[in-house]
């Protein structure tokens, strides 16, 4: 099991802001961590790996002790077995994709390790690429695969497909839960793509300004708020038509277009919930 | 009869020079580019020091800390039994405290431009800061690694005041070719001075050609 | 008002340096007779009431400087040989006139060494480093490598030798002590900063050629300012201006 309670004054733009979060994961859960930018998740991520230093706290994994400020523990980052894959993927330029992964062996790894990862994450035909030849979507596979090397027990995703469209973010989805399984990880996924953690996630703590304000499963997390209802679906607006006050929401692929009262609070890219609270039905001719 | 002494002398003075200091910047360039510390600006302020100070106030200092009567140089002529002014050992500290700036700007502008995130990377895969140093970030910075070594060693070259000012004019150990240079126009033996400097423009010009023409393939292969 | 009356002032200060500047000279005097000439200045304004500025330097530096058209009026060297090249070269208007020779002293400013005037003391091992006005440029460098030639002890000393750029420079390095000892002009050791300082002894001018010192007017001098340039360089062999040359150590000739 996983367990952190960790403290951290941030200086943000707004000013002092405190960060205090405290949370148990169960071995193999992939948990989403959700929020405006800006909430403290990255923070949260980079004191899990060591990156940076709670003001105050502890974290333990499986039963080792990574840090425990009251007692002056702090296991530097090269000793906490933490894979961690960047939002800009951090890939070293200097390196070819081979050599990224093969740069994370561990001294005396068996290097094998590298070209299992070459192979799942599809990697073999790119082997000898350097990452500025590479598109977002291969990056990413070479960030998560060089994160797998060292095997670690805990994989630390922070917004890993961001900046990639759609249809590519599905599949390397895919890729991450993949090897979620493979390898019995235990992920924590940082995303504000609502389908995304519907998708990945088995549990999503939701943060603001510092806090885990809701947590729960998805549908516990996304749904509960906005009245019942039978029928509830996440989409995307792409279309807010003032004139006819016709919202259009891209839902799983399909358009839905929805009268609404006042078309001023939504706009082109806003998460919404397409939701019914009553069917009405007709009998067929 | 041309007496090329001087340019090995001074070619000497900046080849050790910019060793000395390609070593000493880099552990300075990472921690002013990684630093939070208050001290900080304070060193940052000091190594530039040398950009804006003439020098004959680098030159007037080195004269007095270096001479055997004050701590130092008392102290360097106690326990090494050698005196730093007017010596070539002397005139390599002043120039590495000289050209310190020319050889750490670069290199901490370089280090400054990388994502912070590709050394956090490199220690989260489990591997220390002086690996995460040597094999990645200082070969993502090669081009200000050469920018660095080519200027401190033309700047080396270049220097005159500092030299003036401690080295003594001794041939075969401090006279190097720019003050070799000042000799023979102050002696009005043009004819010498014309070969001297003519020289000295040459290969430096040289040097730095060599250098921009590689950086400037270099960004070009880069963005294919 | 009272911005207008300051204005008034500053055209006036403009009018006036601009008409009476023409009064002004301008004489490049070699290094070690900075403090001897300076001395000479405040006597020269009483008598005829024309300013100097002076430009120091060494004297082959100057005399590269007005080789190369630097506006100087009269040039005081520290030897003949510059002087009497400007003259060749249709820069000076005479040949270079001697108005005193100097004298070379050994002079220390370190605590324990006594100067010898066999030069001796310099052979010793608690001597690293001697310092000498450049031979090539500077007369009083070419007088002292005379003088260790004399004593035979040049050979030995060599290797301690560390090269001023000027005799300034020269008194320099022997003052912060980074040179133990060294050569410099007689001039130096008596001005009112050094007396006193540390310890020098005479070198016996039979060891050294007669560092004969020479002046010249300048061509650029006859041209700007005839009478000013004229009267200061006639003044350099009055009787006055002997009494000061004489009290920092130079010879001068009886008449």
């Amino acid at each position: 099991m996983i367990s952190f309670s960790i403290s951290k004054v941030l200086h943000t733009v707004q000013g002092k802001a405190l960060l205090d979060v405290m949370c148990d994961i169960q071995p193999g859960e992939l948990v989403g961590l959700y929020g405006a930018s800006g909430a403290g998740k990255t923070t949260i991520l980079r004191m899990l790996a060591g990156l940076l230093l709670p003001d105050n706290g502890r974290i333990s994994v499986g039963g080792d002790t990574w840090l425990d400020t009251t007692a002056g523990t702090n296991v530097a980052p090269q000793k906490r077995s933490a894979g961690f894959v960047f939002q800009d993927y951090a890939l070293f330029p200097n390196m070819t994709v081979k050599g990224n992964l093969a740069y994370a062996l561990q001294k005396g790894q068996p290097p094998a390790i590298v070209d299992e990862l070459m192979d799942i994450m599809e990697l073999r035909q790119l082997s000898g690429r350097y990452p500025e030849t590479l598109s977002g979507g291969q990056k990413q596979r070479v960030a998560l695969a060089r994160a797998l090397v060292r095997q670690p027990k805990l994989l630390l995703l922070d917004e890993p497909l961001s900046a990639l469209d759609n249809e590519l973010r599905y599949r390397l989805q895919g890729h991450i839960l993949q090897a979620h399984k493979r390898y019995g990880l235990t992920t924590i996924l940082v995303s504000h793509d609502v389908p995304e953690l519907f998708r990945m996630a088995g549990r999503i703590l939701v943060l603001e300004q510092g806090k885990i304000v809701k947590h729960g499963t998805p549908p516990e997390v996304f749904f509960n708020e906005l009245a019942g209802g039978a029928f509830q679906l996440v989409g995307d607006v792409v279309d807010v038509n003032t004139e006819s006050k016709l919202v259009a929401v891209l839902v799983y692929g399909n358009v839905v277009k929805v009268k609404v009262a006042e078309t001023e609070q939504y706009k082109q890219g806003d998460k919404v919930l397409v939701y019914s609270d009553t069917f009405a039905i007709k009998k067929m001719a | 009869m041309t007496d090329y002494q001087p340019f090995l002398i001074t070619f000497r003075l900046a080849l050790i020079t910019t060793a000395i200091l390609f070593i000493v910047a880099i552990p300075l360039a990472y921690w002013l580019a990684h630093s939070r510390s208050k001290f900080k600006s304070v060193i940052e302020t000091l190594v530039s020091m040398p950009l804006v100070l003439p020098p004959s106030v680098l030159g007037f200092y080195f004269l007095i800390a270096f001479g055997p009567s004050h701590g130092l140089g008392q102290f360097i002529e106690h326990y090494f039994n050698t005196r730093l002014v007017f010596s070539f050992g002397g005139l390599v500290v002043a120039s590495v405290i000289y050209s310190l700036p020319f050889m750490v700007h670069p290199i901490q502008a370089g280090l400054a431009g990388l994502s912070p995130n590709l050394k956090d990377a490199s220690l989260s895969l489990g591997k220390s800061k002086t690996d995460t140093l040597l094999k990645v970030l200082l070969p993502s910075i090669k081009p200000s690694l050469l920018t660095g070594l080519v200027l401190t060693f033309a700047h080396t070259v270049g220097e005159f005041g500092v030299v003036l000012m401690i080295g003594g004019n001794i041939p075969g150990q401090t006279r190097v070719a720019s003050i070799a240079i000042y000799d023979e126009v102050e002696a009005m033996n043009y004819h010498s001075a014309n070969i001297y400097a003519g020289i000295l423009f040459a290969v430096t010009f040289i040097i730095l050609l060599t250098v921009y023409f590689v950086n400037h393939r270099y960004a070009i292969t880069k963005n294919l | 008002m009272k911005k207008y009356g300051y204005f008034l002032s500053v055209v006036v200060m403009l009018f006036c340096s601009l008409t009476c500047g023409a009064q002004k000279l301008t004489v490049a005097v070699a290094a070690n007779m900075q403090y001897v000439v300076e001395e000479l200045l405040p006597i020269f304004k009483t008598e005829t009431g024309i300013d100097v500025d002076l430009v120091v330097g060494s004297s082959g530096k100057l005399a590269t400087q007005i080789t190369e058209g630097a506006p100087f009026d009269v040039f005081i060297s520290a030897d003949m040989k510059y002087p009497n090249e400007l003259f060749h070269k249709g820069l000076a208007t005479v040949p270079a006139k001697e108005y005193a020779q100097g004298k070379l002293v050994l002079w220390t400013n370190t605590h324990g060494i006594q100067p010898t005037a066999d030069l001796k003391i310099l052979l010793q091992s608690s001597i690293v480093k001697i310092a000498v006005a450049n031979p090539k440029t500077a007369p009083y460098g070419e007088a002292a490598e005379q003088a260790m030639k004399y004593y035979k002890v040049y050979t030995q000393v060599k290797d301690k030798l560390v090269y001023g750029e000027s005799i300034g420079q020269t008194q320099q390095f022997i003052d912060t002590k980074a040179a133990d000892i060294g050569f410099i002009a007689k001039s130096q050791v008596l001005t009112d900063e050094m007396m006193g300082k540390g310890f020098w002894i005479e070198v016996d001018k039979k060891a050294y050629a007669p560092i004969m010192q020479g002046a010249v007017i300048l061509k650029h001098g006859k041209m700007t300012n005839e009478y000013g340039a004229k009267h200061f360089f006639e003044f350099l062999f009055t009787t006055e201006a002997k009494t000061v040359f004489k009290k920092y150590g130079y010879i001068v000739s009886a008449k």
